[in-house]
């Protein structure tokens, strides 16, 4: 008689496991700007002081998950999956679980994660040096955490071949807007490939249309 | 804008409205496929495809997903009322299709040995699950395919 109670308590334990009790944990998401990949979630409404979260992560396609290092048993609600998640190309899932102080697990999956399609830009930093009779603007290459192989660390404009950047004048209550390519010096309008998603700009232009 | 597929040339297609057109639809395909260990289009299909292969590989890809995939998961789109993402993928799929076919000569093997490896991947799926699985693969062919992308 003892063993069949041990089955049934197993097996009710098991499907407790199984279920997941979403109330401890919600919304894992990445949140990427400049290839920065940050993964975040929430606690779920039935959340209780002495939850700890850990942190999964692998490749679309991988049956193995990895441990994210300096993620295992944390109480703050992010996880910076920058280095684990560098392929452009490629596709990720994050794993997030949390345990509560009595032990009870919860996890939940992101979306499929790709930097390249979820990535947005942020603008550029530029020095502004004022002449006699103009304005030198000076943009400088926003350098990403991605590296190619040999180790060169790649910049917004080695990545996007097309990037080019959008400089707002404002002269009164007039606004000129002017599009120049890196490394040219007419003035600049922050525009990305069209599969990127829309930048935040410290002074977002009038007409935010992509092509 | 244009697709350059090694020798054949795709003219009138815009990438950006394809992805556009996915993207509204990902978050509810994708949740579908809960299988995150088997990838269909996988790195051993489409990584380091060559010019001369990408034409006959594009073309089987294509084909398969019109007769298959979209063909038998239609009355999962009418479900989750995705109408008109799916048309815009569909018939922009059956254009390129088309055009490729004009220029194609003759098989090449390289690239049908991908193709094949991505039907098996598919075949060794039970039926709803993988036409799921390839449907929320649509964002990884059409990445591959912005390399053979020219604006």
């Amino acid at each position: 008689m003892k063993t069949l109670l041990t089955i049934l308590a197993v097996g009710s334990l098991a499907a407790h496991i199984a279920e997941d009790s979403s109330g401890l944990l919600q919304h894992p998401k990445f949140q990427s700007s400049n290839f920065e990949n940050i993964l975040s979630w929430d606690s779920g409404l039935e959340s209780i002081p002495g939850t700890v979260y850990s942190v999964d992560y692998k490749k679309y396609g991988e049956t193995q998950w990895l441990a994210k290092e300096g993620c295992q048993e944390i109480t703050r609600k992010s996880c910076n999956l920058t280095m684990e998640t560098g392929d452009l190309n490629e596709f990720y899932y994050a794993r997030v679980t949390a345990i509560s102080a009595e032990g009870l697990p919860s996890t939940k999956v992101t979306e499929r994660f790709n930097p390249l399609r979820h990535t947005t830009i942020k603008p550029p930093d530029v020095t502004c040096i004022p002449k006699m009779r103009s304005i030198q603007m000076i943009v400088h290459p926003s350098l990403t955490p991605v590296h190619t192989g040999d180790g060169h660390q790649l910049t917004l404009e080695e990545i996007f071949h097309d990037l080019f950047y959008s400089l707002e004048l404002q002269i009164n209550d007039t606004y000129q807007m002017v599009n120049v390519s890196p490394g040219s010096r007419a003035p600049i309008r922050l525009c990305s490939p069209p599969w990127v998603r829309p930048p935040h700009a410290a002074s977002p232009p009038p007409d935010r249309t992509w092509t | 804008q244009e697709f350059q597929f090694g020798p054949c040339r795709v003219e009138g297609v815009a990438l950006p409205r394809l992805l556009e057109a996915f993207r509204t639809v990902k978050e509810t395909m994708q949740i579908q496929d809960n299988i995150t260990s088997v990838r269909l289009l996988q790195r051993e299909v489409l990584q380091d495809v060559s010019d001369a292969e990408s034409c006959y590989l594009v073309h089987d890809l294509l084909k398969f997903y019109l007769s298959t995939v979209f063909k038998n998961y239609s009355h999962k789109i009418a479900e989750f009322k995705m109408l008109p993402s799916f048309s815009t993928l569909a018939n922009n799929f059956l254009f390129i299709v088309s055009k490729l076919q004009l220029s194609m000569s003759r098989l090449n093997d390289s690239a049908h040995r991908r193709f094949l490896l991505f039907k098996s991947t598919f075949k060794q799926l039970e039926m709803e699950t993988a036409l799921s699985k390839a449907f929320g693969e649509v964002d990884i062919l059409l990445t591959w395919m912005g390399k053979f992308y020219r604006l």
